[in-house]
């Protein structure tokens, strides 16, 4: 009984562990200081055919002054393509790992989906069959894109010469989870067992589990913790890579928040040591102010 | 060049023998050119003085430290550098790109294939776009986290930092044109031309190292005489002189190029080179604006008759001078905006990337920043000009400055004024517009000339440009047929010109470069003569 009442306090420990580190990785991110002006064209919230050719708002004269249109839902369309079927990789991967990356991603998201479904059939035991469906599709998925990546870059040099053994921590951990989502499931056709811890998470009523499926779950509540803490949270870190900085055109308006955040940004004091910047001296100050060190070394 | 595997511990491998070096028979093949030049090895003086341990070539004539203590002190300045570049008040500038780039890589490896530099080196390593970002991060890890310090080549953060690390990674910052072509393709927005540019910049603010050509003939003569170019206000105003003359000769006109004209609607604003290398594209400009009424002026300030901003490829706060500077001038005359002339860094500098280094007074919607081609395809569309065609009647392609179209998103105005003035259909490179490869010359490298940089960039850099040339009039490569490529873009020009000559492309198949100015203006039917002379330089 004490068991069952760690593993339910394990799991919900790691999913507030889970949304607390995340949050904090995206609070650091977040409250970093605002960004020079840095887009790369396209831009997906341009409307028309401006979003297909990569045209933007500059394209014609007296810009300030007229209409900028803009599609927030294009931009989600362009980010939805890249989640969901990771277009850059598809078109862009010279060393073919596309059909891996994919399978691994959808791994993860029918995981996440079966999940769910696991805590529906608690309530609706009807979406059992479905439930099963989406767990088969997601282990086998997940399995293979882990597998396949794992000795892709371990045979490919273009990738190898960039792995770091953490990059193959991170596939081997997943497959393991993956592996032992398959294994029990063999012993487990219906998930039954799942489906009983996760029933007792929710309920909070202890209740026995299968060896397969509470190691299944430790793993996973462990993945979820560590996952925050590594580069596999670059799923959220998207969204400032691309909203805020590649796909970020918008200019500054005198009086605007975004004025008056590089004004307080100008403030800040440059002690880089170079021969040209003035000691002692705010970036406004640089900037405006008489020329430092006219010998700089080359 | 040599294909012996390189690993990222070669970086740090001591002495002054190159990691790679040139082998003409494995960069990227130039059809039809038949004979490839092989670029020559550093002199034996320089070898003894400079460090070429990269892939044997640089722009630094800076002695190697000849001391161990001496490298000790710059691999330490290196590192305090390393430091200030993360930290929010010393680089607030660029931090949050920087740290999602160094911190999210998931080193897929998309980008690799989108750098013009390593297809055209033959697929050489230490040019692929990453294998510096990767350096960069393990040093970081290794010297600045918690987890590179505990878990060190767990994480990959296993190289040795020395003198020839430091110095083989600021060699690489200037092996990357800027293009971000490498971020447009990245699944997770990873952007590793920033990250070179991040590389510049330490070097440049901690430790007052960057090419000549860029900070002390650039941006701090720039400053300090008015251009980069070194002309003073004085020879500017001369050279207007001799600009009104050229108009009057070549178009029979008398035009009147205003200068320091208060109160006027746009303060145009050249690259000043192009008043000493192709001053018939500021003729141009003044033949088309008088021809079309718009009331502008040029300005004779310091600084104002020079658009460049070298600080954008190195230095925030060069960058932030001299953009400050720009604006004020254009505040001083009462301009209601300025018109940046053809030059492409000019236009990401001052239209875009300056905007949030300067005081609210002078943002963009108070003194706004534009590009000249949409003033110029309005011009051309608004009829006033009496176009023919049939004056542009020869094989026209077009490329795309980076800074104009991937990095404003300025696609199609260049293009109706193609379609405008040429008779011919516009010949689009293969891939162009947002897709298009730099020309080699991006990120500074069109004015690096020092010891045998310029070798690099003609064998490796702009490569990729000129067989995309070469493949885009590949019907029509008879000399005696001329071809226009079309450069609205003073770098862009210069490593035209460059490319032009070390491949000899004029003499064995007629091509020719110039700007787009320049063609609207040999499309003026009540000229009296052509406008492009093909026998200049051309």
């Amino acid at each position: 009984m004490a068991f069952q009442w760690f593993t339910i306090v394990f799991g919900w420990a790691s999913f507030f562990l889970f949304v607390v580190l995340a949050a904090y990785k995206i609070h650091r991110i977040a409250t970093l200081p605002l960004n020079l002006r840095w887009e790369v064209y396209p831009v997906p919230h341009e409307t028309g055919d401006k979003r297909l050719y990569g045209g933007s708002y500059m394209e014609e004269v007296d810009w300030v002054k007229k209409p900028r249109p803009s599609s927030p839902l294009a931009e989600w369309a362009e980010m939805g393509s890249e989640i969901f079927f990771l277009k850059r990789v598809r078109e862009h991967n010279p060393y073919h790992i596309w059909p891996l990356s994919l399978a691994l991603h959808w791994g993860l998201y029918l995981l996440i989906l079966w999940m769910g479904l696991l805590a529906a059939t608690v309530f609706v035991p009807a979406l059992a069959f479905l439930t099963m469906a989406v767990g088969i599709a997601a282990f086998v998925l997940g399995a293979c894109g882990t597998v396949g990546l794992i000795v892709k870059r371990a045979t490919d040099r273009n990738l190898a010469l960039y792995t770091a053994p953490i990059d193959y921590f991170n596939l081997v951990f997943l497959a393991i989870i993956f592996g032992l989502g398959l294994v029990s499931w063999l012993g487990d056709p219906h998930f039954s067992q799942h489906q009983s811890y996760i029933a007792s998470l929710l309920l909070f009523r202890p209740t026995p589990v299968s060896t397969n499926a509470i190691l299944f779950f430790f793993l996973l509540q462990a993945f979820a913790v560590y996952m925050p803490c590594s580069k596999l949270i670059h799923y959220v870190m998207k969204h400032f890579t691309f909203h805020e900085i590649l796909w970020n055109d918008e200019f500054k308006v005198k009086g605007s928040s975004k004025d008056k955040q590089i004004d307080r940004q100008l403030s800040c004091l440059a002690t880089w040591a170079g021969p040209h910047i003035a000691p002692g001296k705010t970036w406004r100050e640089q900037v405006r102010g008489p020329l430092a060190g006219e010998d700089q070394e080359k | 060049m040599s294909k012996k595997p390189i690993r990222f511990r070669d970086v740090a491998r001591p002495g002054n023998d190159p990691l790679v070096s040139l082998d003409a028979q494995t960069l990227m093949k130039l059809d039809p050119l038949e004979e490839q030049p092989v670029p020559r090895t550093p002199r034996p003086a320089w070898l003894e003085t400079y460090d070429f341990s990269l892939d044997g070539f640089s722009d630094f004539d800076r002695p190697r430290p000849k001391t161990l203590e001496e490298q000790e002190r710059f691999v330490q300045a290196f590192l305090s550098g390393l430091e200030k570049l993360f930290d929010p008040r010393n680089n607030w500038t660029f931090l949050k790109a920087l740290k999602l780039s160094l911190d999210y890589c998931l080193r897929c490896q998309t980008c690799s294939e989108s750098c013009h530099v390593y297809l055209a080196s033959g697929k050489q390593e230490i040019y692929r776009p990453t294998f510096r970002s990767e350096v960069l991060r393990r040093i970081y890890q290794r010297h600045f986290t918690a987890s590179g310090r505990w878990l060190g080549s767990f994480l990959g953060a296993d190289i040795e930092l020395n003198f020839n690390t430091v110095w083989r990674l600021l060699e690489m910052s200037y092996r990357c044109n800027l293009c971000r072509r490498c971020a447009m393709v990245c699944p997770v927005g990873i952007d590793n031309a920033l990250l070179a540019r991040e590389i510049r910049k330490l070097f440049s603010q901690e430790l007052g190292i960057a090419p000549a050509e860029l900070f002390r003939k650039g941006s701090r003569k720039h400053l300090e005489a008015g251009s980069s170019t070194g002309m003073t206000p004085a020879g500017f105003r001369d050279s207007i002189e001799s600009i009104e003359e050229i108009i009057a000769e070549k178009t029979g006109r008398k035009v009147k190029v205003p200068v320091d004209k208060k109160g006027a609607e746009v303060l145009l604003i050249h690259n000043a080179g192009e008043f000493l290398s192709w001053p018939e594209n500021p003729a141009a400009f003044s033949i088309l604006f008088d021809a079309a009424g718009v009331d502008y002026t040029l300005s004779s300030d310091l600084l104002g008759y020079d658009a460049v901003n070298y600080g954008v490829w190195f230095d925030d706060l060069e960058l932030g001078r001299v953009a400050l500077r720009h604006v004020e001038i254009a505040r001083k005359l009462g301009v209601r905006k300025i018109v940046v002339g053809e030059c492409g860094h000019a236009h990401k500098a001052l239209c875009v990337v300056a905007d949030r280094v300067l005081p609210g007074n002078l943002s963009l919607s108070e003194v706004p920043r534009e590009s000249c081609l949409p003033l110029l395809r309005d011009i051309v569309k608004s009829g006033v000009l009496r176009l023919d065609p049939k004056r542009n009647d020869f094989p026209v392609t077009l490329h795309d400055s980076c800074n104009v179209v991937r990095l404003m998103g300025i696609v199609r105005p260049q293009r109706e004024i193609l379609q405008a003035v040429c008779a011919q259909p516009l010949r689009e490179m293969t891939p162009h517009g947002v897709w298009n490869y730099c020309c080699g010359g991006g990120g500074g490298f069109a004015i690096m000339d020092t010891l045998n940089f310029s070798e690099w960039r003609n064998a490796v850099s702009v490569r990729m440009k000129v067989k995309q040339v070469l493949d885009v009039f590949k019907d029509v490569l008879d000399p005696g047929t001329r071809k226009y490529v079309v450069a609205a873009c003073s770098n862009c020009k210069g490593a035209m010109r460059g490319a032009i000559a070390h491949y000899g492309l004029k003499d064995k198949f007629g091509i020719g470069y110039g700007g787009l100015a320049d063609l609207i203006v040999n499309a003026m039917s009540d000229l009296p003569r052509p406008y492009i002379e093909w026998d200049q330089e051309r």
